[in-house]
């Protein structure tokens, strides 16, 4: 009476380890980044390279692992200090996605909202003179208020003229592409660079070269916001009257108006809040990462803060880790390339691939379920069949 | 035997908690039209879904021309020469009524005598031909979105013609069509009988078989309840079996106390998307302790006046007024604060956030106000505390108490949630629309007390059903809507349920 098992082994160890739905949020994720990075070490081999050795130099040249050397005024700190001015922008652009997915729309504008708030506030205040102390919160308060702006653009087209959002910021990246590139070529053009005039240094929220116990350091001021704003998205989605309107109108639109939410307000203040933090990241990117704008260049950071967003399983915290390992992935690629000898196209291939395997999450967790059910049915035969045997014997 | 094209012995379909066909046997002779007739979910449907190859039977035999077959498919059905007009149509809105037609059997035609083509030229004046043949004049190089609903009824028909069926299945066809449209559609049946087709009708509109049918099966809760000869019975009858005797489990209740007028409507209109009008001047008032019923035929409107009075539609014409005060270009939030309760009728698309879980759709109407929310701030606690009374007082059961995903939930257990929420909102006026949908008898059983109660405590309650013996059972008044018109208000004991039924069939009061 003896059957096979139809569940090989293999996939038992997949469902006993990815199975537990509470952890699934964890679990799942870090399985993508493993099989990515499996991925990627067969490539790295097959270009004859020590894939260990590929991946040791990636975290050395973001700063997380020492380098074996260091030029004068450098140090681990520097590189890692370096990262962080990289990883500022990453977290609120992800963060801004997160806000607008989990109240059930799909910001794929964050470039463009992003470099609306970085050339207002490069142009308002980046080019004034005034001093830091003021320059510094009016940086920070018109990069919220013009990517805002943008944001509730999208949100009321929506309501009112009931127009798809992908659509809307699409279609609004490139117009505030093109319209903020004539206006640096036509008035803020630097004739060497061939980017935006640079910014005062008093207005930059990353500060340059900083002399630091013998070192000089880039210090974003930024980085600063960076967790408290995690922890108030946070707070806000889960916490608050705002968070539970905007998500039961992205989870059911006509719930939402049984329960007399004001549908089309919260629409707009969803997307005005994903635009606001879309800002951060414009003005920590443009006025902070950079001090310019280059015109006719969307940044890519708005689309890969989707995928990292998705990385992080749409949880602030989940993204404060999965924007953090994506910036040093990317950072570390240039001295990866350097030391290892692999080309640094290399190092956006492991980040394509990561988030490639990321928005398979939802395929791996089917295929977690799928197992499961096998296996709880296999079960279940094998009881009826012993109940019938010894049913049988009886 | 061979006299019957048709022959279905014994069919059993079960779905999940429900026997959809139990039992039933028919059949159909060739070249006559044979009208199905039952209420909502009698299983009318279901049966010729298997007919047409959409479903297959869990027992019982089907056979075609007295030979046994086992119908797999849709298409194996067109094979035996059987077509389906379904309640909603199937066609390609921006294809013309001749792609539409030969969509799957297109005619090959060879361009220069070379490359294959579909021979569209040929198959307008074949499609042209047919029409003409069973009256059924169309445009074949018309577009779909061009057209009305009863032409695209009748491109339906065609496609069927066009495939040479011989058996044709209309699925509640007058549903969607006008008086004047209905009348035409009639006619074109008797025209497919006259000229040797075979017509299976499903209906719950026992005027249209008393014109058409020959003989007519009338299923009542799954089973067969008789097939009788058109010509000799009489509609009083067949509505009599068709809402079955024996049926109606009674509810226990007192005598109606009323009280002051708590709802008022006068000359409600409202219209859907395309700017129609569903309901038309109706007016009606509930008082306090009063069980208002309206009864009707799914899709007469009664759904839409129960969202104009609770603001989830607008109405553009006429007034609401609650306890007095003109309610009418309320929002639906002044609206539930004035002292409206609403259970609607699509528990998973209106009354539930189905990702949330049931602590949270249970204070799904409150959230915003103290103790749930103090200064915008979420008070878990409050959520808590608030579930745990409700699930204990109404008795939801769910796996995780408080914390449960509303979507795992039975559909039983939902619709306490809800019921229970709306209510503890303590208002004047409850409307249950469709309260015991899809739920087994024990769970009516408790919505029901609970409606009863709600009513002995003084509350004003609107009740939307389509189950006549709901009404029946639990209406003080009832108001029959047809057509979105209101047809009849009378006190529930001068009614019988036969004379409730034929005014939803549109009889007009005597």
């Amino acid at each position: 009476m003896k059957k096979t098992s139809s569940v090989n082994p293999f996939k038992r160890g997949f469902a006993a380890v990815l199975g537990n739905e509470k952890s699934q949020g964890i679990t799942i994720p870090v399985f993508a980044i493993l099989l990515s990075l499996v991925a990627c070490a067969i490539i790295i081999l097959a270009l004859g390279k020590n894939p260990l050795t590929a991946f040791t130099s990636l975290l050395q040249g973001s700063g997380v692992l020492p380098k074996v050397t260091y030029a004068a005024k450098k140090s681990m700190f520097t590189d890692f200090m370096s990262m962080i001015n990289e990883f500022t922008p990453m977290l609120f652009a992800a963060l801004a996605v997160a806000l607008a997915l989990k109240t059930g729309l799909f910001n794929i504008g964050v470039s463009g909202q992003m470099l609306v708030a970085g050339f207002i506030a490069t142009i308002t205040v980046g080019y004034s003179k005034l001093p830091m102390a003021a320059a510094l919160p009016l940086v920070l308060i018109i990069g919220i208020i013009s990517g805002a702006a943008v944001g509730a653009l999208i949100g009321w087209l929506k309501h009112r003229f009931n127009i798809n959002e992908v659509v809307t910021s699409i279609m609004l990246n490139y117009i505030f592409e093109y319209l903020i590139s004539y206006f640096i070529n036509s008035y803020y053009i630097n004739a060497i660079s061939r980017q935006s005039q640079a910014i005062s240094a008093s207005a930059s929220l990353t500060l340059a070269n900083v002399a630091l116990g013998g070192l000089k350091v880039d210090i974003p001021l930024g980085f600063i916001l960076t967790i408290p704003v995690a922890f108030l998205v946070l707070f806000l989605l889960n916490r608050t009257r705002l968070g539970y309107e905007l998500k039961v109108v992205g989870l059911n639109r006509r719930a939402a108006k049984y329960a007399g939410i004001n549908v089309g307000r919260s629409l707009i203040t969803s997307m005005a809040l994903s635009g606001a933090l879309a800002g951060l990241a414009g003005v920590t990117l443009y006025m902070g990462y950079y001090t310019s704008i280059q015109p006719r260049v969307l940044t890519s950071v708005g689309f890969d803060s989707i995928a990292v967003c998705l990385l992080g399983n749409m949880h602030p915290i989940g993204i404060l880790f999965s924007s953090l390992l994506i910036t040093v992935i990317s950072k570390g690629g240039n001295y990866m390339s350097s030391i290892v000898g692999v080309p640094e196209e290399i190092t956006e291939m492991i980040t394509g691939l990561i988030l490639l395997f990321s928005a398979c999450g939802a395929f791996i967790r089917y295929r977690v379920s799928i197992t499961k059910e096998e296996i709880t049915e296999e079960k279940l035969r094998a009881k009826s069949a012993a109940a019938a045997e010894g049913g049988e014997k009886a | 035997m061979d006299e019957f094209i048709v022959e279905m012995r014994h069919i059993t379909k079960r779905f999940p908690g429900i026997t959809a066909n139990d039992d039933v046997s028919i059949s159909v002779k060739k070249g006559e039209i044979f009208a199905l007739l039952g209420e909502n979910g009698a299983g009318k449907s279901t049966l010729m879904s298997m007919l047409f190859g959409m479903y297959e039977p869990d027992e019982g035999e089907i056979y075609i021309r007295g030979k046994k077959v086992n119908i797999t498919s849709p298409s194996h059905a067109t094979q035996l020469n059987i077509g389906m007009v379904h309640q909603h149509f199937k066609l390609v809105e921006n294809y013309t009524i001749t792609e539409n037609i030969i969509l799957g059997q297109e005619p090959k035609a060879r361009f220069l005598g070379l490359l294959p083509s579909v021979d569209i030229k040929g198959s307008n004046k074949k499609i042209a031909e047919l029409s003409k043949k069973y009256g059924l004049e169309v445009d074949p190089t018309k577009k779909i979105e061009e057209i009305n609903v009863s032409t695209r009824q009748r491109v339906e028909i065609l496609k069927m013609l066009y495939r040479e069926a011989e058996i044709l299945i209309f699925d509640e066809p007058t549903a969607v069509l006008t008086p004047q449209e209905i009348e035409f559609l009639l006619e074109i049946i008797r025209g497919l009988r006259n000229s040797g087709k075979t017509v299976i009708l499903i209906t719950h509109k026992l005027e249209e078989i008393k014109k058409v049918a020959d003989r007519c099966a009338i299923l009542c809760r799954g089973k067969l309840v008789g097939v009788m000869d058109v010509a000799d019975t009489s509609t009083k009858t067949m509505a009599n079996m068709m809402v079955g005797r024996d049926v109606s489990f009674t509810t226990e209740k007192d005598k109606p106390r009323f009280g002051a007028e708590v709802l008022e409507v006068s000359h409600l209109t409202v219209k859907n998307h395309d700017s129609l009008p569903v309901v038309k001047d109706v007016s009606f008032k509930v008082r306090a302790g009063e069980i208002f019923a309206i009864a009707g035929v799914s899709g007469n409107g009664q759904t839409e006046v129960a969202d104009a009075i609770t603001g989830l539609a607008d109405s553009c014409g006429g007034s609401i007024k609650l306890s007095g005060r003109d309610i009418t270009k309320e929002s639906v939030r002044e609206r539930t604060l004035a002292g409206i309760s609403y259970i609607p009728e699509d528990r998973h698309e209106v009354g539930l956030v189905l990702d949330f879980d049931l602590a949270e759709n249970l204070a799904l109407r409150e959230y915003f106000k103290e103790p749930f929310c103090r200064k915008g701030i979420l008070q878990e606690a409050a959520f808590e505390e608030h579930g745990k009374r409700l699930i204990e007082e109404y008795d939801i059961r769910s796996g995780q108490g408080t914390v449960t995903s509303v979507r795992s939930m039975s559909g039983g257990n939902q619709q306490k949630a809800i019921i229970a929420r709306e209510i503890e909102l303590g208002s004047e006026l409850m409307i249950f629309v469709q309260p015991t949908r899809g739920l087994d008898i024990g769970a009516i059983e408790n919505i029901h007390k609970q409606i009863i109660a709600q009513r002995d405590e003084g509350k004003a309650i609107l009740l939307v059903s389509l189950e006549l013996d709901e009404i029946i059972n639990l209406a003080d008044t009832i108001g029959v809507m047809y057509n979105g018109e209101m047809l009849n208000i009378a006190p529930a004991e001068t009614l019988t349920a036969n004379q409730v039924g034929e005014y939803m069939m549109g009889v007009k009061a005597v």
